[in-house]
């Protein structure tokens, strides 16, 4: 990997960054899209491209149990499977096996877990894990971290940081064997709960060995803890974190979340959100979500947004139109996944430009402004983003603030 | 109201064979209002859509397909708003501002059913036809139908007919009443307003022939479109109209009905339990034979009979190519819908045949290694694949063993000029190209692209990866599917064409090619029975019971339904 930061903000620790893979260049920060099964829900891998995203990530514990690493490998892995000719990311696996299996059991030695196909009890130990991310072939994979639901209290989230550290070793010393450190990139999870101590602990550990990871991913989070908290952990971990390493929110997908998190220093993040909320019809705008299946839209002739450059909105979709077929036809799940990831890619890029521009903390403002201006700020937003220097009401004496999470959807035609 | 739809639509066609013989012919689209002339050589394939979609592809891809030419559109989704959403558009051509189709490419021909969705509706009235909509049956009258029309501006029309969708078989009465309606109806579409002198009459009119299974009835509906317009009939229909055939641009068969009514008469006839009346599935169980291809070929000439053989001929939901070659071969006919092709992509089928069929004798379907569908017991080929089944789990190559993918037949002709073993495959799943252009969305994206060109020629995708796709229940299986499906099956029809161009033999050597066909390929469709079996087994196996029974009945019986969202 090639990193190279080519500007930071000078209010915000914001930054905009050329990251060179194996697969090509992607400029930071970025929004990565989700294709779980390798595949972008409904979307062409040509598809995708031309909305100009070029970073997806795929997930391992899926791609293991289907197609499965032997047709993977047959293929030439995942890039050539599924027709992809940019970069990816793999996950460890981790993740799903907690959030997905009710009866992993975490030992020393990996995770052990009921196999979903014939309930055998099966072992992903980290080594494993980087085994089966090198028949897949991502240009970015991550270590097996031991993941605990960010609710969780206790000392189970000390030992789950301390396990993560340890299995981060042995994910570094299978993966430097192997031999294919020089075209796949470890990434490091931080991890340590909502606790300040762990998060400090596990930083020092995973930034003594900087020498042996590309880059850095903050785990742990987005699990339903509070707003106020997660930010905090975000800061707290975007600052200790070496400046010449990308770093990665995992899991971030709300369009403020993204922006806070890249003026708290954060490079690269993913979610499913757009992409699943898409398929239930919603499509999101810089005025805040848009849930074409409400009565409202029926009629309404205008596009999903104006002006949006997205395949849907220039070929004239109409609001209309998808409130006639969202949820009943797949192709308006197609229309709506091209324009949230379109959506998504302009908020980032939007973000890039500004950066270079100088003009980073007016962007946040107008962005806030507009996405918030009738609901409300979240209060988490407007903490987090005075925290590096931007004062989203600054201007704005009579603006209404919201406290808790702030999510503004349109769930009925009342709304 | 604003004046009627002024597309003109002619049909030339030739047959050396006589009235009923195979024929090529031409579409020409005129509509009258600055865009291109459009052109289209028949036999010609016809997409279905649904609630306004090809099912499965976003506009982009839509607009990659180069074989969706025409399309079906059937109006009665949009019942579910009053006024309806396509009357609400304007412009010079609303249903394809709506729906993102080309005015410079796709020709749309409005219907007010779907002609592939069999399901048992309420009776129709002595001026209206019910519809479905999301919300339940809706009427629509002929005033009603004659607005739509007129607001939508479709370059096609099928007037409303009036064809039971109760369970067979239909008693004389009926079918007398059903003549009758469907005739009344036919002239009061035709008719223009006296209030509106500046409307014109309309030259894009298709009629159903009526008379369902009954030779005698349909002579009897044919009969009275030629006779001599009555004069207490005769205000509004302006000449040269002597008869209403004189009006209408073309004649539609709907072949799920007569289906349907076939099946009942043999299983009454054999003494069987009647059919279930609940259901009239165009997929459900509908096989063609050369039984029920001899009856449809004589029930169809029944209705020509009486009628000139210079108007254009679609028939709507044929079960089989088999089936289509042999009304080509006996019938004539010119549009063909692509019904059995998309849901064939529904349920997770790859197409994989050719007309004229190739040689076994010719190491043609060696070629850079597709495995050739599988042969039946009796030797007879698949006509495609069944990609749920385990068997393509690990199988690498391209979608189809009787075209080249892109990227192949590039790599086979590099100066030699030797021509190719077979023809390419030109949808996106067989040959995609990557995009002509990316979305920059900062000025340093630049940097992001830079290596990378193109519009460049992409390998295929692949059995093993479909297969994937299928079993995790990604969409993008039948994105891909329904493409390379539409693209066979606009191959197959051209593959027509062509042999059929070739001069005074044409009909012996088309004679030939037919019964090649039937020898090579399977009528028998058990591929259909496979793949309907795997996939609902992969629907269950999701275990979303959501109105489990109601989808079944709704995915069954039309297209676009098969993935649960």
């Amino acid at each position: 990997m090639q990193f190279e930061v080519l500007a930071k903000c000078h209010t915000t620790r914001a930054r905009v960054s050329r990251m060179r893979l194996a697969h090509g260049v992607t400029m930071l920060p970025t929004f990565m899209p989700v294709a779980t099964q390798a595949a972008i829900k409904g979307l062409t891998p040509q598809q995708v491209e031309a909305l100009g995203v070029n970073l997806i990530l795929n997930n391992t514990y899926h791609l293991n149990l289907r197609p499965g690493i032997e047709v993977l490998k047959q293929a030439g892995g995942a890039h050539k499977f599924q027709g992809w000719n940019h970069n990816l990311l793999t996950d460890s696996g981790g993740f799903q096996l907690v959030s997905l299996s009710k009866f992993t059991k975490i030992t020393e030695e990996g995770a052990l877990f009921a196999s979903p196909f014939d309930g055998e009890p099966t072992m992903l130990t980290p080594e494993e894990s980087i085994s089966i991310q090198h028949a897949i072939g991502a240009d970015i994979i991550m270590q097996l971290d031991d993941v605990v639901s960010s609710l969780t209290v206790g000392p189970r989230v000390e030992e789950a940081m301390w396990r993560t550290v340890r299995w981060l070793d042995r994910c570094i010393e299978f993966h430097q064997k192997s031999g294919k450190d020089t075209v796949q990139n470890l990434f490091a999870i931080v991890q340590g709960g909502l606790e300040p101590d762990l998060r400090d602990k596990c930083l020092d550990e995973m930034i003594a060995r900087r020498d042996k990871v590309a880059g850095y991913a903050i785990g742990g989070l987005s699990g339903g803890e509070e707003k106020d908290i997660f930010w905090r952990m975000i800061k707290q971990c975007a600052d200790k974190l070496p400046d010449d390493r990308p770093r990665y929110s995992m899991g971030i997908g709300f369009a403020e979340d993204l922006l806070v998190c890249v003026a708290l220093g954060v490079d690269m993040a993913d979610c499913v959100f757009p992409t699943r909320t898409a398929r239930f019809g919603v499509a999101l705008t810089s005025k805040g979500p848009l849930n074409l299946r409400l009565g409202k839209h029926a009629k309404d002739m205008r596009p999903i947004e104006e002006g949006c450059p997205c395949p849907t909105c220039s070929s004239g979709m109409t609001r209309a139109l998808l409130n006639h077929t969202a949820t009943l036809e797949t192709a308006a799940a197609h229309a709506i996944t091209q324009h949230n990831l379109v959506f998504q890619a302009r908020i980032m890029g939007g973000a890039r430009e500004a950066i270079i521009d100088g003009t980073f903390p007016q962007y946040l403002k107008q962005f806030f402004a507009n996405y918030f201006g009738d609901a409300g700020y979240p209060e988490w937003c407007v903490n987090a983003l005075r925290s590096v220097g931007v004062d989203l009401l600054e201007d704005r004496p009579d603006a209404k603030v919201i406290s808790g999470d702030g999510a503004k959807w349109e769930y009925s035609d009342a709304a | 109201m604003t004046s009627r739809p002024l597309s003109t639509v002619a049909f030339t066609g030739s047959s050396s064979s006589g009235k009923y013989g195979p024929r090529t012919g031409r579409i020409r689209i005129d509509r009258q209002d600055g865009t291109p002339i459009l052109h289209t050589d028949t036999p010609a394939l016809l997409t279905a859509t649904s609630r306004g979609l090809v099912p499965h592809l976003s506009r982009d891809n839509v607009h990659l397909t180069q074989a969706i030419r025409h399309l079906q559109l059937p109006f009665e989704s949009f019942l579910d708003r009053n006024p309806p959403v396509p009357t609400l558009v304007g412009g010079t051509h609303p249903l394809h501002t709506l729906l993102g189709f080309s005015p410079d490419n796709h020709i749309v021909i409005l219907t007010l059913r779907d002609p592939s969705d069999g399901r048992k509706m309420p009776p129709n009235g002595t001026d209206f036809v019910s519809g479905q909509c999301t919300r339940g049956v809706r009427k629509v009258n002929l005033t009603a139908w004659k607005n739509y029309a007129a607001q939508c501006k479709p370059d096609l029309v099928v007037a409303l007919s009036d064809t039971p969708f109760t369970p067979a078989p239909h008693s004389q009465k009926r079918l007398t009443k059903s003549i009758e309606r469907s005739i009344a109806w036919l002239a009061d579409f035709l008719r223009v307003s006296p209030a509106d002198p500046s409307a014109t009459q309309p030259r894009n009119v298709l009629v159903h022939l009526a008379g369902g299974i009954e030779p005698s009835a349909r002579s009897e509906f044919a009969e009275r479109l030629s006779e001599p317009i009555e004069q207490k009939d005769a205000p509004g229909l302006s000449p040269p109209m002597n008869t209403l055939n004189d009006g209408v641009a073309g004649y539609v068969f709907d072949l799920l009905p007569l289906h349907t009514a076939l099946a009942a008469d043999v299983s009454r006839s054999e003494g069987l339990a009647s059919l279930d009346d609940d259901l009239l599935h165009a997929s459900h169980h509908q096989r063609s034979s050369h039984e029920t291809s001899t009856e449809l070929a004589e029930l169809f000439r029944a209705s020509l009979d009486p009628l000139p053989a210079d108007k254009l001929r679609v028939i709507n939901s044929p079960t089989s190519p088999h089936e289509i070659l042999r009304l080509v071969r006996d019938v004539g006919v010119d549009v063909v819908d692509g019904f059995w092709a998309q849901r064939a992509a529904d349920i997770g089928i790859a197409l994989d045949f050719r007309f004229p069929a190739p040689r076994h004798s010719t190491p043609e379907f060696s070629v850079k290694g597709a495995p050739p569908p599988l042969a039946r017991k009796d030797e007879k080929l698949d006509l495609g694949h069944n990609l749920f089944d385990p068997r393509y789990r690990h199988d690498h190559a391209r979608l189809a063993s009787s075209f080249l993918d892109g990227k192949s037949s590039a790599e086979l002709t590099p100066d030699s000029g030797s021509p190719l073993p077979m023809p390419v495959c030109s949808c996106h799943a067989c040959s995609p190209h990557s995009p002509a252009s990316r979305m920059l969305h900062s000025p340093v994206d630049v940097h992001a692209w830079a290596d990378v060109s193109p519009s460049t020629l992409q390998p295929p995708f692949v059995r093993a990866y479909v297969h994937h796709l299928l079993h995790t229940h990604e969409m993008s299986a039948h994105s891909l599917l329904v493409m390379h499906n539409l693209t066979v099956f606009a191959a197959f029809l051209s593959g027509i064409r062509e042999v059929l161009r070739h001069g005074d033999t044409a009909g012996d050597e088309f004679d030939r090619e037919v019964a090649r066909f039937e020898e090579t390929y399977d009528e028998r469709m058990s591929l259909w029975n496979e793949a309907e079996r795997m996939w609902l087994e992969v629907e269950h196996a999701r275990g979303k019971g959501r109105l489990a029974r109601e989808k079944e009945k709704q995915a069954a019986s039309t297209i676009g339904t098969a993935v649960d969202l």
